[in-house]
């Protein structure tokens, strides 16, 4: 839906092998930690493990199991929450290439396959923060 | 014989959908843009895009500030959308009471913040309907349920609701029209769109071709056509070597253009209680090249509709070249112009809109 704003662009950042980038709903209403099915994020072709990834909003962090259950916390379409998992970026001169892949759940919307559920992509290219 | 409508005029900020997510603009500017270009009275919200914390965490505090600058720059709350999140939960869909507990929250809200109107959507069944009655009656909120594409006025499942409405003979309950559900063409800003990502003129000659195929067939009336029609839309695209633009068709294609005839909505006219003016674009006439505003508002206002129309631009989600602000004044434009035709007039003073709206909504329209 707004998929090319997923990226937050200069937000990425690496201290001791662990990296972060901030995104944005490619939704135009707020979802639950529920419905925030799963992430991938690659830094120059290279992707966090997905056992590693976590997933900040609202200064809580959660891991993709703990989103499973959460209809508490909500992903509102103005904040940026933060994607980060195991990846070393060492270079902090050079343009890296970002990707981040979101798989979302749309609550409302029950298919004949069952709840509805898109996937959605970014890539964008920026420097790496040092922390 | 039926008198004139005199339909008041509206947004829904969800046409602005764009520049709020890009922020441009927070709610409390959106909501004065609104105001200062005069594209109200009437104002619709989506209770989860604009309204942080909606519902649990909506306090005082906001409702009293949101009133407060509803009440300064002279806006009509008409309408909260909210929504019907059966499937919030990851292993299983909400059972009976959770579902109308779940409403029930954001339906408070509503009243709060002064919409007369909460929008409800589809999955809520005729039984789901009269479980919340109570709770409409509670609050003092009319339930629009919504008529979506690819849902139209003579759908099955709204026939069902309107023959549960009829018994129930409650004035809270209602429906919102989507104009959506009956579209005339394929929007030509979305294959423009298409045509910037590559698509050929001949691929996108097959999609509105086959689009048309189904517009001369009527809308489908079971799941089961809906399903071939999607797939019929996927497949032209593998077939042109397009298959990444396959889904994007098929939802675009069944789910935002529905292709009813217009005299479907004359099946549940009496109990339409608000209505979105969906719309895609405005061409260099200052028509909307696929939906027929002109014959929906002439529509609305043969049948005595004094509601709301919330005008509800969908083509941001493809058309980032051009300004909503713009657009959404096109459509209105030509909305009063449809109105004055048919001998009306929409409303756009802030006052009578009020006494309208609550006569309106006061007792069922019924011929």
């Amino acid at each position: 839906m707004i998929a090319d704003r997923i990226i937050e662009q200069g937000t990425l950042i690496t201290q001791d092998g662990r990296t972060a980038v901030e995104v944005r709903i490619p939704w135009y209403r707020a979802l639950p930690g529920s419905s925030i099915a799963g992430a991938a994020l690659t830094v120059d072709g290279v992707s966090a493990p997905e056992g590693s990834l976590r997933w900040t909003m609202n200064n809580r962090t959660f891991s993709f199991e703990e989103l499973v259950d959460e209809t508490g916390e909500w992903w509102f379409p103005l904040d940026s929450a933060v994607l980060s998992g195991d990846l070393a970026v060492p270079d902090s001169q050079i343009e890296h290439e970002v990707r981040v892949d979101l798989k979302l759940y749309i609550p409302y919307i029950i298919t004949d396959h069952g709840v509805l559920h898109i996937e959605e992509h970014d890539t964008k290219t920026m420097k790496v923060a040092q922390r | 014989m039926t008198s004139l409508g005199t339909p008041i005029q509206g947004v829904t900020l969800y046409s602005f959908t764009r520049a709020f997510h890009g922020r441009q603009y927070d709610l409390d500017g959106l909501i004065r843009k609104v105001a200062d270009e005069g594209f109200g009275p009437g104002l619709e919200v989506i209770g989860f895009s604009s309204l942080r914390g909606f519902p649990d965490r909506i306090d005082d505090n906001f409702v009293g500030q949101f009133r407060d600058l509803v009440a300064e720059v002279d806006l009509v709350p008409t309408s909260l959308a909210v929504n019907v999140d059966t499937g919030i939960r990851r292993h299983r869909l909400m059972n009976h009471d959770e579902l109308v507990e779940y409403m029930r929250k954001q339906i408070e809200v509503a009243a709060k913040l002064g919409f007369p109107i909460a929008r409800v959507q589809i999955s809520l069944t005729p039984d789901a309907m009269e479980s919340l009655l109570p709770v409409a009656e509670k609050y003092g909120v009319t339930l629009a349920l919504e008529v979506h594409a690819d849902q139209h006025g003579a759908h099955e499942r709204v026939l069902a609701l309107r023959d549960r409405y009829e018994k129930l003979n409650s004035p809270l309950l209602g429906f919102t029209a989507d104009w959506g559900a009956t579209v005339t063409g394929f929007a030509p800003s979305l294959l423009e769109a298409y045509r910037r990502r590559g698509a050929s003129e001949e691929l996108l000659g097959q999609v509105v071709d086959l689009w048309n195929g189904f517009h001369v067939d009527g809308p489908p009336n079971t799941q089961k056509v809906h399903g071939e029609r999607f797939g019929a839309f996927i497949g032209l695209a593998a077939r042109n070597g397009r298959p990444d633009l396959g889904i994007d068709f098929a939802i675009n294609g069944t789910g935002l253009f529905g292709p009813a005839p217009l005299d479907t909505w004359l099946e549940i006219m009496p109990w339409v209680r608000h209505v979105h003016g969906k719309f895609f674009g405005i061409d260099e006439t200052g028509e909307e090249p696929s939906v027929p505003v002109r014959s929906l508002v002439r529509q609305l206002v043969e049948n005595g509709y004094s509601g709301a129309i919330s005008s509800e631009y969908e083509g941001w989600h493809w058309n980032n070249w051009q300004d909503p602000f713009d657009i959404i004044r096109g459509e209105q434009a030509v909305q009063r112009s449809a109105a004055a035709n048919a001998g009306s007039a929409m409303i756009t003073d802030a006052s009578e809109a009020r006494r309208i709206l609550n006569s309106h909504l006061a007792q069922p329209v019924r011929g």
